[in-house]
């Protein structure tokens, strides 16, 4: 039996229940209102995250179990951060730690792809009631946007839907990291020339009958395309581009995964407000030691050297990179050398936009089984992030059937220890 | 004084318990209250002593007593202290109508108490019960909207002008002027069949006489094929059709089928609750599979798509609104209760059957112990209109449908369609049971899909079936004529589309009855109550002029007076569009656009030092279409990465044969959201899972015959990929219930529309269309050329100055075949092409 989100109603006053008995207990009512961090802390501008879909294992990466049977084959390094060790798969990360805060106890409770992968992306549980905004929507609608590239863009595969948002909060879709968007140019054979003649008897003709029609939506419309043309014509766009002798190109690696994080950087430089970057392999029934060598030698040079290059220009303080998983992995190696779905207890490792490098929250148990300390919960980590941008996780919002809603999931609380 | 001692003693009584004083939700419990027994009195109709409750500001303004509450403190507050006074002190609050319950004055109290919280952005509304109509105002009401035995069309819509004019009397809204006949002729075009009329089209209604030309190509639309294909968009929106789900291109065929065959709507939505079985057999059952037979949502969707009421806010808590409690709901779910659906494990099909036991349970999960929770005897609430004699709309119906009846040739209906199957076969499906129904289904699986003795017929919602579907159900045919208003005139009786309830102040409610009234004694006729519609004066109405205020505007608009900014559905804009740059046939001879293009290519260099493409074409890789709506060259547009604005189409004839390929193409499914991402994944898996390698790069040269082709939009899967031209112009993910088209524009459609291929196709001048020799020739007429530019993209002549603007704009463009290129972009990208007149 599916749920409906109805069901949020009720949690409504039980949470308001707990606020109010923390008030008798002489706590101020805005400090669970309003989130942990009041607006002056919230340091954070931008977000780049990378979407590890699948199911990355957390114990062959952020949380090793060295001498436990469920171990696996790779050994734990140290990294710049005193006494914090992570997978040998991520010798340049390790270089970062100090930078990074990883969190070791996230509860989460859908074991399937599905259902997981929209509650980490979207904080709610998913219902046929009411379409949810992914974390990247949420933040671009409170957030005003930055230079003049869209808010919100993804990269190698789709963000979940804008949801109840709508339109003006969907991700703008990057489908090949580096290549040119065609749709970003007058189309082959329409010279500049051209095709600026063409949009100026456009907008004469169009100012013409926005002057007979009225009504919002023209005005509205021509504000998509006058925003359009601003992004065609926008300098910025070269960021969008990747020369294929690109000298960090061979930093980053020359992957899917290694542009994309080059090209969040570049994008986060020129003012984009979010930059998801997807990427799948994850779910490695079998053969999780080779898959995971790879995703390491995939994923490390690019992820450390992001971290680095954000660092040395001053930028990190503003920007947050959020490596997640819709579940981590079974600690228990199966009969094909693979791990299974393993969701109630995983990692996340989160580094920039006001969060203290060098710490780890919670723990797993010795066999990252069960979270040990500081259980978190897979909401909270949104909670966080719209916090670490001076939004308000509890926000009402109106969905447009007018039906009240949280910004996130009921019950989400900042995990406070992230911002030091 | 003694009032506040009344107050003091129950604040004692609601609040035994002080330090957990619960601070209630706004909008589920303390607006309800409001709603019900203050805003009439004090709203924005209304401000009883000065007081108006209704906003946030107003509230906290108060009246000549000072503000009703005062925030945390509800033994100052005097609205606490009026509701909570005993009925003879002649004070107390609400004056007229039922006192608050002490649960309600418990509410206020504690909201009060907890800061009164009101938020900004919200307005409320009077919804005082309405009194029961007394039996002189309904025949009243009867002779009003009664209109003989059988009346014309033109009676019909003359009716529902009249209506509107009366509901509208004593405003003093601006009225908009009525739009001419190509105006007309290119509404209608659009709204039934879903295209812009092409050139012949606007002739052969130029050369009708003026007084008949509006009827008689009315009728002839109506008629026209793709007439199905166009309100098949609709019923998809509506019925939540998805490609991808369990027999959703099946369900979508015969939605299709329907409508082209003018099956009567309350015949389909019989079929569509009560069918079990599989998608190759019932395709109908499309709808209980699509939800994988669930109950809960399968009663939410029953009601809100053909009730139009939201039971399912009450799954979980009362209907705040409304008296639908959680028990209806359950009660409701209760019919669905005894239906499941089964893998077959060996063919892999989906079926859906029924089983004896039923799986609703009262109490709710949670609510008791689970051994005190029963099986819920099916219940329908919704009460059906009672006559002691029986009005002349019913009579109407039952006569047309007597008539439908002896018309009809061999095609069975829907009683007899179900009595054939035969229910003595085995059962199973049951998850508790030590049947084997995949053993069985091997040994003999073409002997029980030929008979069919698999599907249970479900009792339960056959009986359903009937009762949601009763003509006397007076929520079924005014869900439906609500959705149909709005869909042709912009606006609905009452929005949300799906949530009526009996509080909401409807401003046109006699309209709405009528046309409820007449869409059943039409035998629920889609092509008989569109007819109708599109007649009215509503409907020819233009809009008003832009200097208005935006309230003002609205309320004219919400009245029917003038018609709202209305953009054409994503499908039809881009069937317009193909149809006015003449893609629909090619109009390049063979080998005319015969082009070199270089693209350079990642190739990754393998252990052995081979070189292989690192990535597959993501679009074409994920679709692996059959067939698609693009007929030439997919493969060079899908690599110079246009081909966002392609996709897969879908045979619906081919879908609906029974036989092999309707078994395969079952099998077949289309590729969700979620299935292109896995897809995407594992291919991405595949080459990430391998060692990164280093990358070299090559440029790949081709040649290729630029000469696109489009079909229709409406017969691809639906719905598209997220970043697909209809998706992005608001074709809903149809995944949720309630999930309405969102017309609002955003940049990625005006990237899509300046700058993508089918505009910029549509723009070129191909000679083998009509305005070549216009052109091309020595002699150029450039004024006809203009007129028929005008014609084909927007059904109307060229003023003066939009002449004189395209005659500079051709003769200062290198040649005049690139001039009207540019002239024809401009006019496609324009808001009259994509705002309806």
């Amino acid at each position: 039996m599916k749920d409906t989100a109805c069901k949020d109603y009720h949690m409504t006053r039980r949470r308001m229940l707990q606020a109010s008995s923390a008030a008798m207990l002489g706590l101020p009512i805005n400090s669970l209102v309003h989130g942990a961090l009041g607006a002056s802390s919230a340091k954070a501008e931008h977000v780049i995250l990378f979407w590890n879909g699948g199911g990355m294992s957390h114990i062959d990466t952020w949380d090793p179990k060295p001498g436990r049977p469920t171990a696996g084959p790779f050994e734990p390094i140290k990294t710049s951060a005193d006494g914090i060790q992570i997978s040998s798969i991520f010798p340049t990360v390790a270089k970062q730690m100090h930078h990074a805060a990883l969190i070791r106890s996230i509860a989460g409770t859908n074991g399937d792809h599905g259902r997981a992968s929209y509650e980490l992306q979207t904080s709610y549980g998913q219902s046929p009631a009411l379409l949810h905004p992914s974390l990247g929507s949420m933040i671009v609608s409170e957030r005003e946007p930055l230079g003049d590239l869209p808010a919100f863009i993804t990269i190698s595969g789709q963000a979940r839907s804008a949801g109840y948002l709508g339109q003006r909060c969907e991700a703008y879709f990057v489908g090949r990291p580096g290549e040119k968007d065609p749709y970003l140019a007058f189309p082959a054979g329409i010279s500049e020339i051209r095709g600026n003649r063409r949009l100026e008897v456009l907008a004469k003709m169009n100012n013409r009958m926005s002057k007979n029609m009225g009504g919002r939506e023209l005005k509205a419309t021509e504000t998509a395309i006058n925003e359009a043309v601003n992004l065609m014509r926008s300098p910025s766009l070269k960021a969008f581009e990747l020369k294929n002798d690109d000298p960090d190109l061979a930093r980053y690696g020359d992957t899917d995964f290694g542009r994309g994080a080059l090209l969040a950087k570049r994008l986060v430089e020129n003012g984009v407000r979010f930059v998801q970057v997807n990427r799948g392999g994850f779910d490695n029934h079998s053969n999780i030691t080779e898959a995971m060598e790879n995703h390491g030698e995939v994923m490390d040079p690019a992820l450390g050297s992001l971290i680095e290059d954000l660092a040395a220009s001053g930028r990190l303080d503003k920007t947050m990179v959020i490596m997640l998983s819709e579940f981590g992995r079974t600690p228990r190696v199966n009969d094909n050398a693979g791990r299974d779905h393993h969701a109630r207890c995983f990692s996340a490792f989160m580094a920039g936009g006001g969060i203290k490098g060098g710490q780890v929250i919670g723990a797993s148990d010795e066999d990252g089984m069960f979270p040990e300390e500081r259980p978190v919960k897979p909401f909270d980590i949104h909670a966080s992030v719209v916090n670490a941008l001076g939004i308000d996780h509890n926000k009402e919002l109106t969905t447009p059937s007018n039906r009240p809603i949280r910004l996130v999931r009921e019950g989400a609380s900042v995990v406070t220890e992230l911002f030091g | 004084m003694q009032n506040r001692l009344i107050l003091a003693a129950l604040l004692f009584v609601v609040t035994p318990c002080m330090t957990a004083v619960a601070k209630p939700n706004f909008a589920v419990e303390v607006q309800p209250i409001l709603e019900r027994s203050c805003i009439r009195c004090h709203g924005a109709g209304k401000d009883n002593g000065d007081l108006r409750m209704h906003t946030k500001t107003d509230f906290f303004k108060g009246g000549v007593n000072g503000a009703p509450v005062i925030p945390g403190e509800p033994e100052k507050s005097y609205l606490i202290e009026l509701v909570s006074l005993p009925a003879e002190s002649g004070d107390r609050m609400p004056s007229k109508g039922a006192p608050l319950t002490a649960e309600e004055v418990a509410i206020l109290v504690d909201w009060v108490k907890s800061g009164a919280e009101f938020p900004e952005s919200v307005e409320l509304v009077d919804r005082q019960p309405k009194k029961q109509i007394s039996a002189a105002e309904m025949a009243r009401l009867n002779k009003l909207l009664d209109l003989g035995d059988r009346p014309t069309v033109n009676e019909i819509a003359a009716k529902l002008d009249e209506l509107i004019d009366l509901e509208n009397q004593g405003g003093n809204l601006p009225l908009a002027t009525e739009i001419n006949d190509l105006a007309f002729l290119r509404k209608v075009y659009v709204d039934l069949i879903g295209r812009i009329p092409r050139m012949d089209e606007i002739r052969e209604y130029i050369q009708m006489p003026t007084g008949e030309r509006r009827v008689k190509v009315v009728d002839k639309l109506l008629e026209d094929d793709r007439f199905a294909d166009r309100w098949t968009v609709f019923f998809a929106d509506m019925l939540r059709i998805r490609s991808n789900r369990e027999g959703g291109n099946q369900f979508l065929a015969y939605v299709r089928r329907s409508v082209s065959e003018g099956k009567p709507y309350d015949q389909m939505v019989r079929e569509i609750i009560s069918s079990n079985g599989r998608s190759s057999k019932s395709p109908e059952v499309g709808y209980v599979l699509a939800e994988e037979a669930d109950p809960m949502t399968l009663a939410a969707a029953t009601t809100q798509v053909f009730l139009g009421v939201r039971l399912a806010c009450a799954q979980c808590h009362d209907h705040p609104f409304d008296r639908w409690s959680q028990r209806h709901f359950y009660e409701f779910a209760g019919f669905f209760g005894k239906t499941t659906q089964v893998e077959n494990n060996f063919t892999s099909l989906k079926y859906t059957t029924e089983t004896d036991k039923m799986a609703i349970l009262w109490p709710p999960e949670g609510k008791a112990e689970n051994s005190e929770r029963k099986p819920v005897e099916p219940k329908f609430p919704f009460e059906f209109v009672s006559y002691k004699s029986k009005p002349s709309y019913l009579t109407r119906f039952e006569k047309r449908r007597a008539v439908r009846e002896e018309e009809k040739d061999a095609g069975p209906d829907i009683d007899s369609l179900l009595d054939g199957v035969d229910t003595l076969g085995f059962v199973s499906s049951n998850k508790d049971s030590s049947f084997d129904v995949i053993s069985d289904v091997r040994k003999d699986k073409s002997k029980l899909d030929i008979e069919g003795d698999l599907y249970r017929t479900s009792e339960l919602r056959r009986d359903l079936a009937a009762r949601v579907t009763d003509p006397r159900n007076p929520y079924f045919a005014r869900a439906f004529v609500n959705r149909l208003w709005f869909e042709l005139v912009g606006r609905g009786f009452f929005e949300p589309l799906d949530n009526y309830s009996a509080g909401l102040d409807i401003k046109h409610e006699k309209t709405m009855e009528f046309l409820s009234r007449e869409f059943v004694a039409s035998g629920f006729d889609l092509r008989d109550t569109i007819r109708a519609i599109v007649h009215t004066k509503a409907y020819r109405r233009g809009h008003l002029e832009p200097g208005l205020d935006t309230a003002t505007r609205e309320a004219a608009e919400a009245s029917f007076l003038a018609s709202p900014t209305r953009r054409m559905l994503s499908e039809v804009l881009f069937d317009s569009i193909v149809v006015a740059g003449h893609l629909n046939e090619y109009k390049w001879p063979k080998g005319a656009n015969v082009k070199t293009v270089t693209r350079t290519e990642r190739v990754r260099i393998d252990d052995e030092g081979e070189m292989a493409p690192a990535t597959g074409e993501p679009q074409m890789a994920m679709n692996g279409a059959p067939t698609s709506m693009m007929a030439a060259d997919r493969g060079q547009a899908a690599r110079a990465g246009y081909n966002l604005e392609a996709g897969i189409e879908i045979d619906f004839d081919a879908v609906l044969n029974k036989g092999d390929v309707a078994e395969e193409l079952a099998m077949m499914k289309a590729q969700s959201d979620m299935q292109v991402e896995q897809q995407r994944m594992m291919a991405a898996m595949r080459e990430q899972n391998r060692r990164p390698a280093k990358y070299t790069y090559r440029e790949i040269t081709e040649t290729i015959d630029d000469n696109p082709k489009f079909g229709s939009t409406m017969r691809l899967q639906t719905p598209a990929n997220p970043a697909d031209f209809q998706r992005v112009f608001g074709q809903p993910g149809r995944d949720e219930l309630g999930d309405f088209r969102d017309h609002s524009p955003s940049m990625r459609q005006a990237l899509m529309m300046l700058n993508g291929r089918a505009t910029h196709e549509a723009s070129r001048v191909g000679s083998l269309e009509p305005l070549y020799p216009l052109l091309a020739d020595p002699k150029p007429d450039f004024a006809k050329a203009m007129q028929r530019l005008y014609l084909e993209t927007l059904t109307r002549l060229p003023n003066k100055n939009e002449v004189s603007e395209g005659l500079a704009l051709l003769k200062s463009a290198p040649t005049p075949l690139e001039g009207m290129a540019d002239l024809r972009w401009v006019l496609l990208n324009c808001h009259e092409f994509k705002y309806l007149p």
